[in-house]
């Protein structure tokens, strides 16, 4: 009996070492939050899961780096011609693994694809400015927009190219056909993606053989698994979990800025959020910088009274945050003439935001403090959405955040123009400005507009402004990865270490 | 009388039951003194003293939660919650589920065919996704979660209930009740009611038990009370993202769920035997 232990324990332990080191060699695991929903680069919009698998394996035209700058792929080179006019040069003889051809063509049937109303892609908004597509030759073509688009390049880094042959005949939400670095091996939906390097991929040798995407929905599975070994990345975990995981020596964890800014959404098309002493009232009365530090042990930083970041085009470094003074609260709460014990609504989208419900709670706890009774309701992520753009019964206050993948004020700020869905929020010199900075195109003068534009956003509190999300990760000891404040993960952002 | 000490000595001699009893009886006690305990606000906690750990002598015995709340605050105003919302599922199941089997029971026929394949059909309908659907079309709040668990309890009543009205129905006092000419509503009110009080009385202690399973499962999902009111399934739940650094967080929120369904268990099938060791474990 136990020579069979002993001899089962040790032929146990040499499989492990085997596993372990054929994996310390040739592969890379990276935990997503949750599932990938589509396999069509074209119906998503999620970059975190959908658009980070799939730039694996469908190629590219610019790429974003960890440093957030663009970075060429299959485009080598790209320029403005005139204001509505780029040009974009390829890389020559690049292919699909099944050996069509990776040309201006392809990109002009792809961008023709995600502008087909038809298909409604659920990227098409951002490339509907586009006019006319252009082929020059087989590696240069012209992309002419109908108005002044400065952030295209910027756009076209969530643009991945199917194969327009092959998508004839097959379905891209369910198969691919590879022209990236990796190849799908093996899908197994809820659980994990296989990628296999891509022989036939016309860059550099990608640095593994094998890439999984594991799904791990619960954070503490997430955090047990980097510790364990068995996945090498994972990203949005409590900043309140990095201590104790760099602490346990089994892994390292960390946080850096995203351009995600969380606030408390006004529905200002009702009252008493229409009234604009009240929303002031409000934004002093809640502490951002202690539920940055208690809550994200720091890491977050409070918002400086507007969407922005400091990544963004167009940020305004003159802008200082609301101050924390109940006095003043309670004095503006006075002259806004809304009664103490005034009940508000507070809807949260539950699963979307890093410790989202925990936010709402210290908030809503210290709006009470200032005589306010808040309800809140919490809600899944696709019935706030109806209630937000379908239904538009946004309730009066409730958790949302903003980010824009192409880091420009444009995108950002037009959120909440009058015109825009998102908004409910309506102020004609806000809206001016950003017309006129959409017009021009010299960054001074852009910078110009959006300055003017946050300013007069801050003054009238159009939101609660409270804090800029953390981007948090945890890598296993075996690499080091490029941290980023983008929701990106890719495995050529993972480093071996020596 | 008699009864009485009789069914306390009864109890003192079983360990199990006895067991059941005393875990009860402390947890109950202390949910109900809670608001005189002198504890801190169960809803407001101070942010800079999140996640401290336990500390049997200081201001937070159990902790602070991840919004520095205290713990042991949270646990017994959200044990009250649950005790009042399970109690008053349990006691308006009761009262249709009885009312519904004596009727279905006693006068047979069409109405008791009917009646009992809609106990069928709920039977056989996943309990927890019944309650899940309506809760989210009706929205969370105390009232819609005790009519919820409550329409899930009824049908464990109805059918036991009906079983016993069934042999009751064929014995000689209600024939007699019937000679001497007593209508049906008082054979049913008088006769009928009395004698199944004590196996409506054994399915009640064993539902509870299953409605305080179902209470705490909804508020993990969500859809429990609405925050801040604390509740133990929610407590599970938020607390989970902290087990690896603040076991504290969900672990006295799962001990309390735990010995209360076990105190309740154990009493449950304690007076289940002592009352008539003939009625099996409800379905």
């Amino acid at each position: 009996m136990r020579h069979v232990l002993l001899a089962t324990m040790r032929a146990v332990a040499v499989l492990l070492a085997a596993a372990g080191a054929a994996r310390a060699q040739s592969g890379v695991t990276i935990a997503l939050s949750a599932n990938v929903n589509t396999l069509d680069p074209h119906m998503s919009a999620t970059i975190g899961t959908d658009l980070s698998v799939l730039s694996h394996i469908y190629p590219a035209l610019l790429l974003r780096g960890p440093d957030l700058k663009l970075q060429p792929a299959l485009a080598t080179a790209w320029m403005a011609e005139s204001d509505t006019v780029w040009r974009i040069d390829l890389v020559a003889g690049a292919r699909f693994a099944d050996g069509e051809a990776i040309d201006a063509d392809t990109v002009k049937w792809n961008l023709e694809r995600v502008r087909d109303p038809k298909l409604n892609a659920r990227i098409r908004p951002w490339f509907d400015p586009i006019a006319s597509v252009e082929v020059i030759s087989p590696t240069s073509l012209r992309i002419v927009t109908s108005a002044p688009y400065p952030a295209l390049p910027d756009q076209l880094t969530m643009f991945l190219l199917l194969p327009p042959q092959w998508t004839q005949s097959h379905h891209p939400a369910a198969e691919t056909m590879s022209g990236g670095r990796y190849a799908v091996a093996e899908n197994i939906p809820g659980d994990r993606i296989t990628l296999k390097a891509n022989p036939g991929w016309w860059g550099d040798k990608p640095a593994f053989d094998q890439v999984v995407f594991r799904t791990l929905p619960e954070a503490a599975s997430r955090i047990a698994a980097v510790k364990t070994g068995e996945v090498d990345l994972i990203t949005g975990i409590p900043p309140s979990e990095i201590a104790g995981i760099n602490a346990s020596g089994r892994a390292t964890a960390g946080a850096v800025p995203s351009g995600r800014s969380v606030f408390i959404k006004f529905n200002t098309e009702v009252k008493p959020l229409d009234n604009r002493l009240f929303r002031q009232a409000l934004n002093y009365a809640v502490d951002k910088q202690g539920i940055a530090d208690a809550l994200f042990a720091g890491t977050a930083t409070p918002s400086t009274c507007q969407l922005l970041t400091p990544d963004y085009f167009g940020y305004n470094p003159a802008l200082q945050p609301y101050p924390y003074d109940p006095a003043k609260a309670a004095e503006l709460l006075q002259q806004s003439g809304v009664p103490k014990g005034t009940v508000l609504q507070m809807d949260v989208p539950v699963g979307v935001y890093l410790q989202g419900q925990e936010v709402t709670q210290a908030v809503a706890d210290q709006l009470g403090e200032l005589g306010l009774q808040v309800k809140i309701t919490e809600m899944d992520f696709g019935m706030y959405m109806n209630k937000y753009l379908k239904s538009r019964t946004l309730a009066q206050t409730s958790l949302l955040s903003h980010a824009w993948p192409t880091l420009d004020a444009d995108g950002e700020l037009s959120l909440l123009a009058g015109t825009s869905p998102y908004a409910y929020y309506h102020n004609p010199e806000y809206d001016a400005l950003l017309a006129q900075g959409r017009s021009v195109v010299d960054p001074a003068q852009r910078r110009a507009f959006y300055a003017k534009a946050t300013q007069v956003f801050c003054d009238d509190a159009g939101v609660l402004f409270l804090y800029t999300q953390p981007a948090t990760f945890g890598v296993s000891r075996r690499v080091t990865w490029h941290a980023r404040g983008d929701d990106w993960v890719r495995a050529w952002d993972i480093d071996l270490k020596k | 009388m008699r009864r009485s000490v009789g069914f306390f000595s009864a109890l003192a001699r079983s360990k199990s039951g006895l067991a059941g009893a005393v875990v009860l009886g402390v947890l109950v006690a202390m949910i109900a003194l809670a608001p005189v305990l002198g504890l801190p606000d169960p809803t407001r906690g101070a942010l800079m003293a999140r996640l401290a750990a336990p500390s049997w002598i200081g201001v937070h015995p159990l902790g602070t939660d991840q919004l520095g709340r205290d713990m042991l605050s949270r646990i017994l105003f959200g044990g009250r919650a649950t005790v009042l919302i399970a109690v008053a599922a349990v006691g308006l199941g009761g009262v249709v589920g009885v009312a519904l089997g004596i009727w279905a029971g006693f006068t047979g026929g069409m109405v008791d065919r009917v009646l009992m394949r809609l106990v069928e059909i709920q039977l056989a309908f996943p309990l927890m996704l019944l309650a899940l659907l309506v809760v989210a079309a009706m929205g969370p709040s105390l009232q819609n979660l005790v009519l919820v668990l409550a329409a899930t309890s009824w049908v464990r009543y109805a059918r036991i209930i009906r079983g016993q009205v069934l042999v009751l129905k064929q014995r000689d006092f209600v024939e007699a009740a019937h000679a001497i000419g007593a209508g049906t509503w008082r054979i049913m009110r008088h006769h009928i009611l009395p004698n199944v009080a004590t196996p409506a009385l054994v399915v009640a202690t064993l539902e509870l038990a299953r409605v305080i399973l179902l209470d705490a499962g909804l508020s993990f999902l969500g859809l429990g009370m609405p925050p801040p009111a604390p509740s133990w399934g929610r407590m599970l739940a938020d607390g989970r993202v902290y087990i690896a650094s603040a076991w504290w967080v969900v672990t006295f929120p799962g001990l309390a769920i735990l010995l209360t369904v076990l105190g309740v268990n154990l009493l449950g099938d304690w007076l289940r035997d002592h009352f008539d060791p003939r009625i099996g474990t409800p379905s």
